[in-house]
């Protein structure tokens, strides 16, 4: 099938129209040689045998049907039945970037409200419209820094950001020969800060810290910030934005950038994307911020309106003097986090936070007490932490999957040396009866 | 006066449920001296003001369903609901990225499948999705070239060669990867100055980066002299797949001597566009350039679906996990439904809808290149300039007749130009009242210049004030 209108009918009066006897004239500038011959038969499928197939490629999936715990950068939360809603809109979904303010009054006032409410998570000055991902943006932000500090080429990263990310930032940094120090993690997962204060120093344009790290450690971010400010590089940090529900704001812990992904809010796991990036800096910044920036201003006669502003930073207007190359961005997905934020509010993102918190403490207070199970015990967590078995992964992995649980994430794939270890996310969408479930099973592998 | 939904706050009021605490959850506390103390200050608001709050901001916008939507270089075909629909499916969206590869076969098909595809239309080998995003997806190309010349131990080049009519994220993307651009000019008929190209390209070439058809709409009759130049002195070909959708199962990048492209799905798989996004750029190469494709990748062994997190040769990681999986399994379906056959019907359309709107608006506008075009084409605006008119104006004032406006001053080296894409999707009798509504306009110019100087006059707002916006910026609510 196709979707196109024009028929045999209405092409024969355009053909004439143009004053040529078929398409294939009008193709004309495409040497000979390089033409295709037209496929023959048609090998389409109708409407409904598309959704069979693709029906049919949705049932080869099994995953759904196990009770996981994986996280890692992407959690399970409840997306608000009013997000898909909202998003399906067809103003929303199938209008482009807002090129044309005044019938794009709708997009636009959603993307000032997104800005504003990462800054309201975050405590933070400016957000832009969004960003691809959360590795994204933490490469943007490391470039971000170097662009404020053009007399500096190196950054420092702590080991425990997540290896994706940190992937990432080497891929766009590598081109600039940037000098890339990684902060390793102690044993129980935190950041050794004896290594920071040697390795963040005068010539360090930023420090990147996540928040909560990769296992699930909150850090102690504010010692971090307080020491870079004395040798005045920034601090970035990059947090599931949920965490800021409870713990404090990138703000109050001294963050010059925050950076994230805000999938925990209103976008299902979808196998990684879309998802929606997001940074946020300090007011002194916003010159060197990447990406889209919508401003509210007033029209001709004085009503409110927003549009696209501080263009100058932007490919279509600078080129190859823009802040980044970003064009498309995530707005739709920016949506979606957007309408999630706005439906938990004000007090229902804190509560939405803390049962996160609650429920993973639960289950880590039930499995501790579990003969060879370790789970240490000196860092401060928020829905995610490293459990430790006294069998190798693969065999407790292989035990719980027999009981219809993807226990967490094998971390061995990301530490060779972590060969007993799984990370595991607790979310909202736990009740006690499957955490008391996978208690069970762990005991029994005990 | 709108407002925005923290202005509609009302103390106390929610819209959030949330699964019931067993006592055993809520007698755990969370470290105090690490708490949040600093306000959250989101809006308080109930679920009725909330959709209706959405539902104003809809009525505020205007998408491909609502309006003609002729935006150059965009691409805005229809956005088949099927697409939708099975995006949605809990098999897919319930998959998580990290999931064992056993449990998410479903996926891993659908991924090799497409680049299957895509390399078919593309004359490819090999690609990969994980790209967000066509710009993301450029820098992941050029970012290949560079692995490529560091492997052969071709330090010395460090230039990227790209025509003044690009997309601005080609010299963008190349910044970004820390080469220096050298723009190549554009002769009287629209196409590369290829005297200039020859002069320009040396041992320090890296690449070029081109999109064919060209940004005004034309393809280049002499692709394989560009093609010839640029390799023979070891530079490489990237082909900017934004204008991908006239060549479908007409020519092929691959054919045309190129190394390494992208696609935008957003524009010719019709993923929707969103609002700005988000998108997705698959990669695809030549067997060159295929060791250096970032990962994950996935494999078929042994009639299974595998992932390859790593590589030794290729250039690592672009995106947190897949790239946008529910983008691109959209545009998996788009491609099936079409199939070999309705795809080639795609870029004819594509072709014949544009070259007619173009003979009945070349009555009216300035046609600065007259051969025939692809899927777009360029017209100026200049000959109502004494009048005081400029293309901004004409834009405006389409929006008034429920026209969404083409892309303006793009490309840069054209004046006063309007980029008119009108995508294989639109009847002819939607290019016929576009063209009757430019009659009026073009009416209206000779009649009453104020009137479309002022346009438009019929939206939710008049012009805005741009130069206050960026001299006093507000960009959150305070």
């Amino acid at each position: 099938m196709d979707f196109i209108s024009n028929k045999e009918t209405q092409n024969k009066e355009m053909l004439q129209a143009i004053g040529v006897k078929t398409v294939e004239e009008l193709f004309f500038a495409v040497p000979k040689e390089l033409r295709l011959a037209s496929p023959k038969a048609d090998d389409g499928l109708s409407e409904y045998e598309g959704i069979k197939l693709m029906e049919a490629l949705a049932a080869k999936n099994t995953f759904p049907q196990f009770d996981h715990y994986l996280g890692a950068g992407a959690y399970d939360h409840h997306v608000p039945a009013i997000v898909g809603a909202v998003c399906s809109k067809s103003e929303f979904l199938t209008s482009y970037t807002p090129y044309q303010p005044e019938t794009s009054q709708g997009m636009l006032q959603i993307i000032f409200e997104f800005q504003s409410a990462i800054c309201a998570l975050t405590g933070m000055d400016i957000s832009n419209a969004s960003l691809y991902d959360g590795s994204s943006a933490c490469a943007e932000a490391m470039l971000m820094a170097l662009r404020c500090h053009k007399e500096r080429n190196k950054v420092v990263i702590a080991e425990s950001l997540h290896p994706h990310y940190r992937t990432v930032v080497e891929q766009y940094l590598i081109s600039h020969q940037t000098q890339i120090e990684v902060i390793p993690f102690l044993k129980d997962g935190r950041l050794d800060m004896d290594r920071m204060k040697q390795l963040v120093d005068d010539k360090t344009a930023a420090v990147l810290i996540p928040y909560p790290n990769f296992f699930g450690v909150i850090e102690d971010v504010k010692k971090v910030s307080e020491y870079a400010k004395k040798v005045e590089a920034l601090t970035v940090v990059c947090a599931n934005p949920l965490v800021y529900g409870l713990y404090e704001s990138a703000a109050e812990i001294g963050a010059d950038i925050a950076v994230g992904d805000g999938q925990p809010f209103g976008l299902p796991l979808q196998y990684g994307g879309p998802y929606v990036g997001y940074i946020a800096c300090k007011q002194e910044l916003v010159r060197q911020l990447p990406g889209r920036i919508v401003g509210e201003t007033v029209d001709t006669e004085n009503r409110r309106g927003f549009v696209l502003t501080l263009q100058a930073r932007e490919q279509h207007i600078r080129r190859e003097k823009a802040t980044s190359n970003i064009c498309t961005n995530q707005a739709l997905a920016a949506l979606a986090c957007l309408t999630a934020m706005l439906w938990y509010g004000k007090e229902g993102v804190k509560k939405l936070a803390l049962t996160n918190y609650q429920r993973a403490a639960y289950l880590k207070k039930r499995l501790q007490v579990i003969p060879g199970v370790k789970i240490q015990e000196s860092a401060v967590y928020f829905n995610e932490f490293v459990v430790e078995f006294s069998q190798p992964i693969d065999q407790v992995l292989a035990y719980f999957r027999k009981h219809h649980i993807e226990p967490g994430v094998d971390l061995s794939r990301y530490f060779h040396e972590m060969d007993h270890h799984l990370l595991v996310a607790v979310t909202e969408t736990k009740s006690k009866k499957q955490l008391d479930h996978y208690v069970l099973i762990a005991g029994e592998l005990g | 006066m709108t407002k925005t939904i923290f202005e509609k706050s009302q103390v106390d009021q929610h819209a959030y449920s949330l699964p019931k605490d067993a006592p055993e959850f809520t007698e755990i506390h969370p470290p105090e001296k690490l708490l949040r103390h600093s306000t959250l200050n989101l809006p308080e608001i109930s679920e009725i003001d909330l959709t209706r709050h959405f539902s104003e901001l809809a009525r505020r916008n205007a998408g491909i369903d609502n309006i003609f939507y002729p935006l150059g270089s965009c691409t805005m075909k229809l956005n088949p609901r099927v697409n939708e629909l099975c995006a949605a499916f809990p098999g897919f969206t319930r998959t998580h990225p990290l999931a064992p590869e056993d449990s998410v076969q479903g996926n891993l098909q659908i991924i090799e499948e497409l680049i299957e595809i895509l390399c078919k239309v593309s004359g490819m080998t090999a690609g990969s999705l994980t790209a967000n995003a066509g710009a993301q997806a450029e820098f992941v190309g050029i970012r290949m070239i560079a692995a490529y010349h560091a492997k052969h131990g071709d330090v010395k080049r460090t230039e990227i060669l790209i025509p003044d009519n690009a997309h601005g994220t080609n010299p963008a993307t190349a910044a970004m990867a820390v080469y220096k651009i050298v723009s190549i000019r554009t002769n009287a008929h629209g196409d590369m100055d290829l005297d200039h190209l020859r002069e320009s390209v040396s041992e320090r070439t890296a690449g070029l980066m081109l999109t064919n058809p060209n940004t005004l709409g034309l393809f280049s009759p002499v692709i394989l002299e560009i093609a010839k130049i640029v390799h023979e002195h070891g530079g490489l070909l990237y082909y900017d797949g934004a204008n991908l959708n006239p060549m479908l199962n007409v020519v092929r990048p691959g054919d045309m001597e190129f190394d390494v492209m992208h696609i935008n799905l957003h524009k010719t798989f019709s993923t929707p566009h969103g609002g700005g996004g988000p998108g997705s750029g698959p990669v695809l190469c030549n067997d060159k350039l295929k060791a250096f494709l970032p990962v994950p990748r996935v494999e078929k062994r042994g009639g299974k679906y595998q992932i390859l997190w790593k590589d030794a040769e290729s250039i690592g990681n672009i995106s947190s996990f897949h790239g946008n999986f529910a983008i691109y399994l959209r545009a998996y379906l788009y491609a099936k439904l079409h199939g070999h056959f309705g795809m080639r019907r795609i870029a004819e359309q594509a072709v014949l809808n544009a070259n007619y709107l173009k003979v009945k608006i070349g009555k009216l506008l300035t046609v600065p290149f007259p051969q025939p075009c692809m899927h777009e084409f360029v017209v100026q605006a200049d000959k109502y300039l004494d009048k005081g008119v400029s293309a901004l104006d004409i834009a405006k004032r389409l929006l008034d007749y429920g026209v969404h406006a083409p892309t303006i001053y793009f490309p840069l080296i054209v004046k006063e130009c309007l980029l008119i894409e009108p995508t294989e999707s639109e009847s002819k009798a939607t290019l016929d009242r576009f063209v009757e509504i430019m009659t009026i306009i073009v009416g209206e110019i000779e009649s009453n210049p104020e009137l479309v100087k002022s346009a438009p006059h019929t939206m939710a707002v008049s012009r805005l004030d741009e130069v206050g916006a960026a001299k006093k910026p507000i960009l959150k609510h305070v």
